[in-house]
Protein backbone atom coordinates (compact mmCIF):
# COMPACT_ATOMS: atom_id res chain seq x y z
CA UNK A 1 0.00 0.00 0.00
CA UNK A 2 1.10 3.71 -0.97
CA UNK A 3 -0.80 7.03 0.39
CA UNK A 4 -4.34 5.66 2.15
CA UNK A 5 -7.99 6.86 1.98
CA UNK A 6 -9.61 8.05 4.52
CA UNK A 7 -10.23 4.73 5.56
CA UNK A 8 -7.11 3.81 5.44
CA UNK A 9 -5.78 6.43 7.21
CA UNK A 10 -8.11 6.29 10.30
CA UNK A 11 -7.90 2.16 10.18
CA UNK A 12 -6.22 0.96 13.78
CA UNK A 13 -2.41 0.81 13.36
CA UNK A 14 -0.60 -2.56 13.11
CA UNK A 15 0.36 -1.76 16.70
CA UNK A 16 -0.60 -2.58 20.38
CA UNK A 17 -2.81 -0.42 22.08
CA UNK A 18 -0.77 1.82 24.30
CA UNK A 19 1.84 1.79 21.31
CA UNK A 20 0.19 5.28 19.90
CA UNK A 21 -2.49 7.73 20.90
CA UNK A 22 -5.47 9.67 19.75
CA UNK A 23 -4.09 13.20 18.65
CA UNK A 24 -7.74 14.25 20.25
CA UNK A 25 -5.63 14.07 23.80
CA UNK A 26 -3.67 17.26 22.28
CA UNK A 27 -6.37 19.21 21.35
CA UNK A 28 -9.67 18.71 23.25
CA UNK A 29 -11.17 21.51 25.40
CA UNK A 30 -12.76 19.56 27.53
CA UNK A 31 -9.88 16.62 28.10
CA UNK A 32 -7.60 19.93 28.65
CA UNK A 33 -10.27 21.16 31.22
CA UNK A 34 -9.81 17.69 32.81
CA UNK A 35 -6.44 17.84 32.84
CA UNK A 36 -6.15 20.80 34.80
CA UNK A 37 -8.90 19.76 37.47
CA UNK A 38 -7.36 16.19 37.54
CA UNK A 39 -4.00 16.61 37.14
CA UNK A 40 -2.60 19.53 37.41
CA UNK A 41 -4.38 20.80 40.81
CA UNK A 42 -3.44 17.58 42.32
CA UNK A 43 -0.11 17.28 41.58
CA UNK A 44 3.64 18.84 43.19
CA UNK A 45 4.21 21.37 40.68
CA UNK A 46 7.83 23.22 40.90
CA UNK A 47 7.23 26.59 40.08
CA UNK A 48 10.31 28.57 41.10
CA UNK A 49 14.28 28.10 42.79
CA UNK A 50 15.38 29.05 46.15
CA UNK A 51 17.62 31.62 44.62
CA UNK A 52 15.06 33.64 43.62
CA UNK A 53 13.49 34.59 46.98
CA UNK A 54 17.28 34.81 48.53
CA UNK A 55 16.08 36.90 51.69
CA UNK A 56 13.21 36.83 54.01
CA UNK A 57 10.10 39.22 52.27
CA UNK A 58 11.30 38.14 49.24
CA UNK A 59 8.44 36.82 46.93
CA UNK A 60 7.88 35.38 43.37
CA UNK A 61 4.19 35.07 41.94
CA UNK A 62 3.27 32.37 39.32
CA UNK A 63 -0.37 30.51 38.41
CA UNK A 64 -0.67 26.91 38.57
CA UNK A 65 -4.45 26.00 36.39
CA UNK A 66 -4.80 29.25 36.34
CA UNK A 67 -4.94 29.89 39.87
CA UNK A 68 -2.75 33.17 41.13
CA UNK A 69 0.03 31.78 43.66
CA UNK A 70 2.55 33.81 45.51
CA UNK A 71 5.67 32.19 47.14
CA UNK A 72 7.70 34.47 50.27
CA UNK A 73 10.17 33.69 52.45
CA UNK A 74 9.92 35.14 55.52
CA UNK A 75 11.28 36.16 58.89
CA UNK A 76 11.78 32.54 60.41
CA UNK A 77 13.81 32.50 56.09
CA UNK A 78 10.83 29.90 55.73
CA UNK A 79 9.16 30.00 52.52
CA UNK A 80 5.36 29.45 52.34
CA UNK A 81 3.06 29.30 49.29
CA UNK A 82 -0.26 30.89 49.09
CA UNK A 83 -3.35 32.03 46.43
CA UNK A 84 -1.73 35.11 45.87
CA UNK A 85 -5.89 36.44 46.34
CA UNK A 86 -7.32 38.86 48.18
CA UNK A 87 -10.05 37.23 50.98
CA UNK A 88 -11.69 40.62 50.64
CA UNK A 89 -12.53 41.10 46.96
CA UNK A 90 -10.78 38.71 45.23
CA UNK A 91 -8.39 41.04 43.95
CA UNK A 92 -4.79 39.25 43.29
CA UNK A 93 -2.52 40.52 46.36
CA UNK A 94 0.75 41.06 44.29
CA UNK A 95 1.01 41.60 40.59
CA UNK A 96 5.22 41.93 40.46
CA UNK A 97 6.76 38.45 39.45
CA UNK A 98 9.09 39.25 42.32
CA UNK A 99 10.30 41.48 44.74
CA UNK A 100 10.44 41.96 48.61
CA UNK A 101 7.65 43.20 50.67
CA UNK A 102 10.45 44.64 53.01
CA UNK A 103 10.01 48.22 52.05
CA UNK A 104 6.65 49.81 52.00
CA UNK A 105 4.17 49.68 48.95
CA UNK A 106 1.86 52.64 47.92
CA UNK A 107 -1.21 51.17 50.17
CA UNK A 108 0.75 49.60 52.20
CA UNK A 109 3.61 49.06 55.46
CA UNK A 110 6.67 47.29 55.21
CA UNK A 111 6.83 43.70 55.80
CA UNK A 112 3.40 42.87 55.14
CA UNK A 113 1.48 41.89 51.62
CA UNK A 114 -0.62 44.48 51.49
CA UNK A 115 -3.73 44.24 48.74
CA UNK A 116 -3.31 47.92 47.02
CA UNK A 117 -7.59 47.81 46.36
CA UNK A 118 -8.73 48.06 50.04
CA UNK A 119 -5.05 48.12 51.82
CA UNK A 120 -6.16 44.92 53.63
CA UNK A 121 -2.30 43.59 55.10
CA UNK A 122 -1.11 40.05 55.58
CA UNK A 123 2.37 39.00 57.24
CA UNK A 124 4.53 36.07 55.28
CA UNK A 125 2.90 33.47 57.32
CA UNK A 126 -0.65 34.26 55.77
CA UNK A 127 -2.18 35.92 58.64
CA UNK A 128 -4.63 39.15 58.27
CA UNK A 129 -3.03 41.67 60.55
CA UNK A 130 -5.20 44.67 59.17
CA UNK A 131 -8.10 45.26 58.13
CA UNK A 132 -8.76 48.73 57.54
CA UNK A 133 -11.24 50.66 59.11
CA UNK A 134 -12.44 47.09 60.49
CA UNK A 135 -14.61 48.23 63.65
CA UNK A 136 -16.47 51.16 61.14
CA UNK A 137 -17.48 48.33 58.73
CA UNK A 138 -17.69 45.44 60.32
CA UNK A 139 -18.29 46.23 64.08
CA UNK A 140 -17.28 42.69 66.10
CA UNK A 141 -19.03 40.70 63.17
CA UNK A 142 -15.51 39.59 61.36
CA UNK A 143 -12.38 40.11 62.28
CA UNK A 144 -8.36 39.21 61.23
CA UNK A 145 -8.48 35.78 62.48
CA UNK A 146 -11.15 34.96 59.77
CA UNK A 147 -9.67 36.50 56.57
CA UNK A 148 -6.48 34.66 56.37
CA UNK A 149 -5.21 33.74 53.61
CA UNK A 150 -5.09 30.46 51.50
CA UNK A 151 -1.85 28.65 52.03
CA UNK A 152 -0.68 26.05 49.88
CA UNK A 153 1.52 22.70 50.56
CA UNK A 154 4.80 23.81 49.42
CA UNK A 155 8.18 22.40 49.65
CA UNK A 156 11.68 22.85 49.37
CA UNK A 157 13.43 19.62 47.29
CA UNK A 158 15.96 18.67 44.36
CA UNK A 159 18.45 21.08 44.47
CA UNK A 160 16.25 24.22 46.03
CA UNK A 161 13.05 23.58 43.79
CA UNK A 162 9.92 24.86 44.85
CA UNK A 163 7.45 22.44 45.10
CA UNK A 164 4.13 23.61 45.52
CA UNK A 165 0.51 21.85 45.25
CA UNK A 166 -3.02 23.09 45.30
CA UNK A 167 -4.19 19.69 46.39
CA UNK A 168 -4.50 20.09 50.23
CA UNK A 169 -4.87 16.38 50.62
CA UNK A 170 -1.99 15.26 48.74
CA UNK A 171 -0.40 12.55 50.59
CA UNK A 172 2.65 12.67 49.28
CA UNK A 173 6.00 13.96 49.65
CA UNK A 174 7.30 15.44 46.77
CA UNK A 175 10.04 12.57 47.25
CA UNK A 176 7.40 10.47 47.46
CA UNK A 177 5.72 11.54 43.89
CA UNK A 178 9.18 11.72 42.64
CA UNK A 179 9.26 7.89 43.08
CA UNK A 180 13.03 7.42 42.58
CA UNK A 181 12.88 9.60 38.91
CA UNK A 182 15.21 12.00 40.59
CA UNK A 183 18.06 10.21 42.58
CA UNK A 184 19.99 9.81 39.43
CA UNK A 185 21.18 13.24 39.49
CA UNK A 186 20.12 13.89 43.64
CA UNK A 187 24.08 13.85 44.50
CA UNK A 188 24.80 16.36 41.91
CA UNK A 189 21.89 18.93 42.19
CA UNK A 190 22.09 18.60 46.32
CA UNK A 191 25.95 18.48 47.33
CA UNK A 192 25.59 22.50 47.28
CA UNK A 193 23.49 25.40 46.86
CA UNK A 194 22.40 26.05 43.36
CA UNK A 195 21.56 29.40 41.78
CA UNK A 196 19.44 30.43 38.98
CA UNK A 197 21.26 31.99 35.76
CA UNK A 198 18.58 32.34 33.14
CA UNK A 199 15.43 32.95 32.95
CA UNK A 200 13.37 33.18 29.38
CA UNK A 201 9.61 32.11 28.08
CA UNK A 202 8.36 30.72 25.07
CA UNK A 203 4.29 30.77 24.69
CA UNK A 204 3.44 28.49 21.88
CA UNK A 205 0.74 26.91 19.86
CA UNK A 206 0.84 23.13 20.92
CA UNK A 207 -0.49 21.43 23.89
CA UNK A 208 1.81 20.88 26.95
CA UNK A 209 2.23 17.30 26.61
CA UNK A 210 3.44 17.62 22.96
CA UNK A 211 6.29 19.48 24.55
CA UNK A 212 6.74 17.19 27.10
CA UNK A 213 6.52 14.26 24.75
CA UNK A 214 9.60 16.30 22.57
CA UNK A 215 11.43 16.01 26.03
CA UNK A 216 10.86 12.18 26.47
CA UNK A 217 12.38 11.13 23.63
CA UNK A 218 15.36 11.01 21.61
CA UNK A 219 14.76 10.28 18.74
CA UNK A 220 13.96 13.40 17.07
CA UNK A 221 18.01 13.64 17.38
CA UNK A 222 17.23 13.77 13.97
CA UNK A 223 16.05 17.21 14.15
CA UNK A 224 19.45 19.01 15.63
CA UNK A 225 22.46 18.73 13.75
CA UNK A 226 24.36 19.60 16.88
CA UNK A 227 23.15 16.60 18.28
CA UNK A 228 23.59 14.20 15.88
CA UNK A 229 27.01 15.09 15.07
CA UNK A 230 28.55 15.48 19.26
CA UNK A 231 26.10 12.70 19.95
CA UNK A 232 25.46 9.05 17.57
CA UNK A 233 27.50 6.59 18.54
CA UNK A 234 26.91 2.85 20.45
CA UNK A 235 27.32 4.72 23.70
CA UNK A 236 24.63 7.14 22.42
CA UNK A 237 22.39 4.22 21.42
CA UNK A 238 22.93 2.47 24.69
CA UNK A 239 21.37 5.20 26.67
CA UNK A 240 18.95 3.71 28.47
CA UNK A 241 15.11 5.16 29.24
CA UNK A 242 13.67 4.28 32.45
CA UNK A 243 10.55 4.74 33.26
CA UNK A 244 9.39 5.41 37.60
CA UNK A 245 6.04 4.71 39.52
CA UNK A 246 4.01 8.47 38.85
CA UNK A 247 4.61 8.69 35.14
CA UNK A 248 8.08 10.13 35.47
CA UNK A 249 11.35 8.83 32.98
CA UNK A 250 14.82 9.12 33.11
CA UNK A 251 16.94 9.21 30.41
CA UNK A 252 20.53 7.52 31.27
CA UNK A 253 23.86 9.63 30.37
CA UNK A 254 26.42 8.98 27.92
CA UNK A 255 29.48 11.00 27.28
CA UNK A 256 29.16 13.86 24.65
CA UNK A 257 31.55 14.95 21.83
CA UNK A 258 30.71 18.34 22.03
CA UNK A 259 34.12 19.15 20.01
CA UNK A 260 32.57 17.40 17.24
CA UNK A 261 30.65 20.65 16.31
CA UNK A 262 32.92 23.33 15.29
CA UNK A 263 33.19 26.02 17.83
CA UNK A 264 32.29 23.99 20.63
CA UNK A 265 34.59 22.80 23.31
CA UNK A 266 34.65 20.29 26.13
CA UNK A 267 32.58 20.66 29.34
CA UNK A 268 35.49 18.47 31.49
CA UNK A 269 36.13 21.54 34.00
CA UNK A 270 32.89 22.55 35.09
CA UNK A 271 31.15 19.33 35.39
CA UNK A 272 28.22 19.13 38.44
CA UNK A 273 30.06 17.28 41.92
CA UNK A 274 29.57 13.57 41.45
CA UNK A 275 29.42 13.96 37.52
CA UNK A 276 32.03 12.61 35.34
CA UNK A 277 32.53 14.41 32.41
CA UNK A 278 30.63 16.17 29.77
CA UNK A 279 27.11 13.36 30.74
CA UNK A 280 24.12 14.46 30.18
CA UNK A 281 21.19 13.30 31.96
CA UNK A 282 17.79 14.22 31.58
CA UNK A 283 14.54 13.69 33.70
CA UNK A 284 11.15 14.49 32.87
CA UNK A 285 8.74 14.29 35.68
CA UNK A 286 4.88 14.11 35.52
CA UNK A 287 2.56 15.71 34.16
CA UNK A 288 4.69 18.59 32.48
CA UNK A 289 8.43 19.22 34.25
CA UNK A 290 11.88 18.44 32.77
CA UNK A 291 15.26 18.62 34.52
CA UNK A 292 18.20 18.64 32.15
CA UNK A 293 22.07 18.48 33.19
CA UNK A 294 24.39 18.46 30.65
CA UNK A 295 27.51 18.54 32.25
CA UNK A 296 28.04 22.18 33.31
CA UNK A 297 24.93 23.71 33.26
CA UNK A 298 21.25 22.06 34.67
CA UNK A 299 18.00 23.35 32.87
CA UNK A 300 14.61 23.11 34.21
CA UNK A 301 11.42 23.86 31.71
CA UNK A 302 8.53 24.21 34.32
CA UNK A 303 5.07 24.45 31.98
CA UNK A 304 1.92 25.86 32.49
CA UNK A 305 -0.60 24.53 30.25
CA UNK A 306 -2.88 27.91 28.49
CA UNK A 307 -5.36 25.81 26.89
CA UNK A 308 -5.70 22.80 24.72
CA UNK A 309 -3.09 24.49 21.98
CA UNK A 310 -1.02 27.00 24.03
CA UNK A 311 1.68 26.32 26.59
CA UNK A 312 4.32 28.52 28.04
CA UNK A 313 7.21 27.16 29.12
CA UNK A 314 9.79 29.10 31.57
CA UNK A 315 13.45 27.87 31.17
CA UNK A 316 15.98 28.18 33.60
CA UNK A 317 19.39 27.64 33.34
CA UNK A 318 21.38 26.64 37.08
CA UNK A 319 24.44 26.70 38.27
CA UNK A 320 26.52 26.18 41.77
CA UNK A 321 25.76 29.43 44.08
CA UNK A 322 29.59 29.20 44.48
CA UNK A 323 30.70 29.76 41.27
CA UNK A 324 33.37 32.38 40.65
CA UNK A 325 32.66 35.17 37.72
CA UNK A 326 34.57 33.40 35.53
CA UNK A 327 33.08 29.81 36.18
CA UNK A 328 29.75 31.14 36.32
CA UNK A 329 30.64 32.49 32.20
CA UNK A 330 31.72 29.65 31.00
CA UNK A 331 28.12 28.07 32.61
CA UNK A 332 26.06 30.76 31.08
CA UNK A 333 27.65 30.28 27.50
CA UNK A 334 27.14 26.13 27.66
CA UNK A 335 23.56 26.64 28.57
CA UNK A 336 23.13 29.37 25.69
CA UNK A 337 25.16 27.57 22.70
CA UNK A 338 22.65 24.62 23.11
CA UNK A 339 19.73 25.71 25.48
CA UNK A 340 19.14 29.66 24.99
CA UNK A 341 16.49 30.90 22.80
CA UNK A 342 19.45 31.89 20.52
CA UNK A 343 20.88 28.62 21.01
CA UNK A 344 21.66 25.17 18.41
CA UNK A 345 18.73 23.41 19.60
CA UNK A 346 16.31 25.05 21.83
CA UNK A 347 14.63 27.09 18.53
CA UNK A 348 14.57 23.68 16.78
CA UNK A 349 12.72 21.42 19.47
CA UNK A 350 10.14 24.50 19.40
CA UNK A 351 9.82 24.62 15.76
CA UNK A 352 9.06 20.80 15.71
CA UNK A 353 6.32 21.13 18.03
CA UNK A 354 4.62 24.22 16.67
CA UNK A 355 4.55 22.05 13.97
CA UNK A 356 2.54 19.12 15.74
CA UNK A 357 0.27 21.75 17.12
CA UNK A 358 -0.54 23.59 13.76
CA UNK A 359 -1.71 20.24 12.55
CA UNK A 360 -3.73 18.71 15.66
CA UNK A 361 -5.62 22.42 16.31
CA UNK A 362 -9.17 21.82 18.24
CA UNK A 363 -11.95 20.37 16.38
CA UNK A 364 -9.44 18.64 13.42
CA UNK A 365 -10.13 15.61 12.95
CA UNK A 366 -8.21 12.76 15.04
CA UNK A 367 -4.86 11.46 14.44
CA UNK A 368 -3.04 8.87 15.33
CA UNK A 369 0.32 9.47 17.19
CA UNK A 370 2.95 6.81 17.18
CA UNK A 371 4.76 5.83 20.17
CA UNK A 372 5.61 2.27 19.11
CA UNK A 373 8.73 1.95 18.62
CA UNK A 374 11.01 -0.73 21.01
CA UNK A 375 14.43 -0.92 20.93
CA UNK A 376 15.62 -2.82 24.46
CA UNK A 377 14.18 0.76 26.50
CA UNK A 378 17.45 2.40 24.91
CA UNK A 379 17.26 6.30 23.63
CA UNK A 380 15.17 5.57 20.33
CA UNK A 381 12.31 3.66 22.46
CA UNK A 382 9.28 5.25 22.47
CA UNK A 383 8.33 3.53 25.91
CA UNK A 384 8.79 7.02 27.78
CA UNK A 385 6.03 7.87 25.99
CA UNK A 386 4.03 4.88 26.54
CA UNK A 387 4.57 5.33 29.97
CA UNK A 388 3.59 8.71 30.58
CA UNK A 389 0.65 8.32 28.97
CA UNK A 390 -0.31 5.33 31.16
CA UNK A 391 -0.02 7.57 33.98
CA UNK A 392 -1.72 9.83 32.06
CA UNK A 393 -4.62 7.79 31.10
CA UNK A 394 -4.87 6.96 34.61
CA UNK A 395 -5.53 10.22 36.55
CA UNK A 396 -7.75 11.42 33.26
CA UNK A 397 -9.68 8.28 33.55
CA UNK A 398 -9.62 7.95 29.74
CA UNK A 399 -8.05 5.81 27.15
CA UNK A 400 -5.07 8.46 25.54
CA UNK A 401 -5.40 5.78 22.29
CA UNK A 402 -9.80 6.00 22.41
CA UNK A 403 -9.63 8.81 24.50
CA UNK A 404 -13.87 8.43 24.84
CA UNK A 405 -13.09 4.80 26.23
CA UNK A 406 -12.63 4.66 30.02
CA UNK A 407 -8.93 4.19 31.03
CA UNK A 408 -8.01 -0.13 31.16
CA UNK A 409 -5.05 -0.64 33.30
CA UNK A 410 -2.83 -2.43 30.54
CA UNK A 411 -2.78 -6.39 30.98
CA UNK A 412 0.62 -7.49 33.30
CA UNK A 413 3.01 -8.73 30.90
CA UNK A 414 4.83 -11.65 31.82
CA UNK B 1 34.14 65.29 21.22
CA UNK B 2 37.33 66.05 19.13
CA UNK B 3 37.51 68.21 16.36
CA UNK B 4 37.27 65.52 13.58
CA UNK B 5 34.73 63.61 15.59
CA UNK B 6 31.64 64.74 14.34
CA UNK B 7 33.41 63.29 11.25
CA UNK B 8 33.84 60.22 12.78
CA UNK B 9 30.38 59.81 14.73
CA UNK B 10 28.87 60.32 11.00
CA UNK B 11 31.08 57.23 10.04
CA UNK B 12 29.80 55.26 13.39
CA UNK B 13 25.92 55.83 12.07
CA UNK B 14 26.36 54.53 8.82
CA UNK B 15 28.63 51.70 10.16
CA UNK B 16 25.69 50.72 12.59
CA UNK B 17 22.82 51.16 9.79
CA UNK B 18 25.14 48.93 7.34
CA UNK B 19 25.38 45.89 10.27
CA UNK B 20 21.30 46.31 10.32
CA UNK B 21 21.32 46.05 6.55
CA UNK B 22 23.83 43.29 6.38
CA UNK B 23 22.10 41.10 9.38
CA UNK B 24 18.64 41.55 7.65
CA UNK B 25 19.79 39.75 5.04
CA UNK B 26 21.92 37.06 6.75
CA UNK B 27 25.15 38.13 5.56
CA UNK B 28 26.97 37.74 8.31
CA UNK B 29 30.87 37.17 7.16
CA UNK B 30 29.95 41.21 6.07
CA UNK B 31 28.42 41.53 9.16
CA UNK B 32 31.43 40.36 11.07
CA UNK B 33 33.88 41.81 8.12
CA UNK B 34 33.19 45.41 9.81
CA UNK B 35 34.48 44.30 13.53
CA UNK B 36 37.73 44.00 14.42
CA UNK B 37 39.22 41.22 15.30
CA UNK B 38 38.83 41.75 19.23
CA UNK B 39 35.46 41.70 18.68
CA UNK B 40 33.04 40.63 21.28
CA UNK B 41 29.30 39.95 21.03
CA UNK B 42 26.67 39.84 23.74
CA UNK B 43 23.09 39.39 23.81
CA UNK B 44 21.91 40.53 27.52
CA UNK B 45 18.77 41.12 29.11
CA UNK B 46 17.66 42.08 32.72
CA UNK B 47 15.07 39.36 34.32
CA UNK B 48 12.93 41.06 37.08
CA UNK B 49 11.66 37.36 37.25
CA UNK B 50 14.86 36.16 39.06
CA UNK B 51 16.15 39.48 39.46
CA UNK B 52 19.73 39.09 37.39
CA UNK B 53 21.34 40.58 34.79
CA UNK B 54 21.28 37.58 32.48
CA UNK B 55 23.22 36.94 29.06
CA UNK B 56 21.65 35.25 26.41
CA UNK B 57 24.23 34.65 23.59
CA UNK B 58 27.68 35.48 23.83
CA UNK B 59 31.31 34.77 22.23
CA UNK B 60 34.08 36.68 19.93
CA UNK B 61 33.95 36.98 16.79
CA UNK B 62 35.44 33.69 15.67
CA UNK B 63 32.81 31.96 17.45
CA UNK B 64 30.16 33.93 16.05
CA UNK B 65 31.74 33.34 12.57
CA UNK B 66 32.09 29.20 13.68
CA UNK B 67 28.10 29.18 14.39
CA UNK B 68 26.87 31.52 11.49
CA UNK B 69 28.67 29.32 9.11
CA UNK B 70 26.79 26.30 10.69
CA UNK B 71 23.35 27.75 10.14
CA UNK B 72 22.61 25.82 6.67
CA UNK B 73 22.62 22.63 8.49
CA UNK B 74 20.45 23.30 11.06
CA UNK B 75 16.29 23.66 10.67
CA UNK B 76 15.83 27.21 11.54
CA UNK B 77 13.40 29.37 11.32
CA UNK B 78 13.50 31.19 8.00
CA UNK B 79 10.99 33.67 8.89
CA UNK B 80 12.63 37.20 7.70
CA UNK B 81 13.89 39.46 10.33
CA UNK B 82 14.20 43.16 9.95
CA UNK B 83 15.96 45.69 12.42
CA UNK B 84 14.89 49.11 12.86
CA UNK B 85 17.47 51.08 14.10
CA UNK B 86 17.86 54.56 15.37
CA UNK B 87 21.13 55.68 16.90
CA UNK B 88 20.29 57.89 19.82
CA UNK B 89 23.90 58.44 20.31
CA UNK B 90 27.49 58.50 19.31
CA UNK B 91 30.72 59.65 21.68
CA UNK B 92 33.75 60.10 20.34
CA UNK B 93 36.47 59.62 22.97
CA UNK B 94 38.64 63.45 22.82
CA UNK B 95 41.64 61.02 21.14
CA UNK B 96 39.72 59.72 18.89
CA UNK B 97 40.80 56.02 19.21
CA UNK B 98 37.37 54.81 20.55
CA UNK B 99 33.67 55.64 20.63
CA UNK B 100 30.73 54.00 22.04
CA UNK B 101 27.30 54.16 20.23
CA UNK B 102 23.66 53.73 21.64
CA UNK B 103 20.88 52.62 19.44
CA UNK B 104 17.08 52.20 19.59
CA UNK B 105 16.25 48.83 18.30
CA UNK B 106 13.11 47.02 17.54
CA UNK B 107 13.25 43.55 15.26
CA UNK B 108 9.98 42.75 12.88
CA UNK B 109 9.80 39.40 11.79
CA UNK B 110 7.53 38.23 8.92
CA UNK B 111 6.07 35.04 9.60
CA UNK B 112 7.26 32.72 6.61
CA UNK B 113 6.10 29.38 7.85
CA UNK B 114 4.92 30.41 11.08
CA UNK B 115 2.61 27.95 12.81
CA UNK B 116 0.68 27.68 9.68
CA UNK B 117 1.75 29.37 6.61
CA UNK B 118 -1.41 28.89 4.81
CA UNK B 119 -2.95 31.28 7.67
CA UNK B 120 -0.03 32.76 8.89
CA UNK B 121 2.70 33.43 6.25
CA UNK B 122 3.49 37.28 5.63
CA UNK B 123 1.94 38.48 9.17
CA UNK B 124 4.46 40.59 10.81
CA UNK B 125 4.62 41.04 14.28
CA UNK B 126 7.68 42.26 16.64
CA UNK B 127 10.16 40.12 17.53
CA UNK B 128 12.00 41.22 19.99
CA UNK B 129 12.68 45.47 21.51
CA UNK B 130 16.02 46.59 22.94
CA UNK B 131 18.87 48.49 22.36
CA UNK B 132 22.61 48.11 20.49
CA UNK B 133 25.00 49.37 22.95
CA UNK B 134 28.21 49.16 21.00
CA UNK B 135 31.84 50.29 21.01
CA UNK B 136 34.63 51.20 18.59
CA UNK B 137 37.97 51.50 17.85
CA UNK B 138 38.90 54.19 15.60
CA UNK B 139 42.96 54.10 13.83
CA UNK B 140 42.94 56.99 11.37
CA UNK B 141 40.25 56.76 8.85
CA UNK B 142 39.19 52.92 9.87
CA UNK B 143 36.27 52.57 12.52
CA UNK B 144 35.43 48.77 13.62
CA UNK B 145 33.20 47.58 15.72
CA UNK B 146 35.10 45.99 19.26
CA UNK B 147 31.88 44.98 21.14
CA UNK B 148 28.38 44.89 20.30
CA UNK B 149 25.94 44.07 23.24
CA UNK B 150 22.21 43.78 22.22
CA UNK B 151 20.58 44.74 25.29
CA UNK B 152 16.82 43.25 25.40
CA UNK B 153 13.79 44.15 27.38
CA UNK B 154 12.00 41.43 25.67
CA UNK B 155 12.28 37.97 27.39
CA UNK B 156 9.63 35.91 26.17
CA UNK B 157 10.94 34.95 22.68
CA UNK B 158 8.64 32.11 21.53
CA UNK B 159 10.98 30.10 19.54
CA UNK B 160 13.61 32.56 19.21
CA UNK B 161 16.10 32.01 16.52
CA UNK B 162 19.57 30.61 15.21
CA UNK B 163 20.37 34.42 13.82
CA UNK B 164 22.08 36.98 15.67
CA UNK B 165 20.33 39.99 16.06
S1 LIG C 1 -9.83 43.31 47.43
FE1 LIG C 1 -8.09 43.24 48.67
S2 LIG C 1 -8.41 44.69 50.15
FE2 LIG C 1 -10.21 44.73 48.99
FE1 LIG D 1 15.44 18.36 21.22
Amino acid sequence: MSARNHEQWNAQPKLQSGEWVDSKIYSDEEIFEEELEKIWKQMWIPVCHESELKNAYDFRTMTIAREPVIVVRGKDMKVRAFLNVCPHRGNMIERRPSGSFAKSTPSGTPKTMTCMFHAWQFDMKGKCVNITRKEEGYQDRLCESDVGLRELKSEVYFGGFIWVSLNDNINQTVEEFAAGALDSLAPSVNEEPLEVFHYHKAIIDCNYKLWHDTNCEFYHDYLHYHNRITGFNDEYFARKNTGFKGGHVNVGSFEVQYENYEGFHSREELSFPHLPANQWYMIDMFPGVNFNLRGSALRSDIMTPLGPNKVMIEFRGLGLASDSPKDRKIRIDHHNSIWGPFGRNLCEDLIAVTGQGAAMQSGSESRQILHGRHENETIHDENGMRHYYEEWGRWVGRSPSHPDQPFVEPAETA
Amino acid sequence: MAVNGAETAEKIKSLIYKTCLYQDDCEWKNWLDLCSDDFNYYIRAYSPEIQKDMEYMGGPKEYMESITGQLRKHNIDDSPLKRHGIVYRVDVADDNKSATAVTSLTVFQTLLGGNSSHVDSGTTGIFLVGRYNDKFVIDGNDVKFIEREVRLDTRRLDKGTHWPI
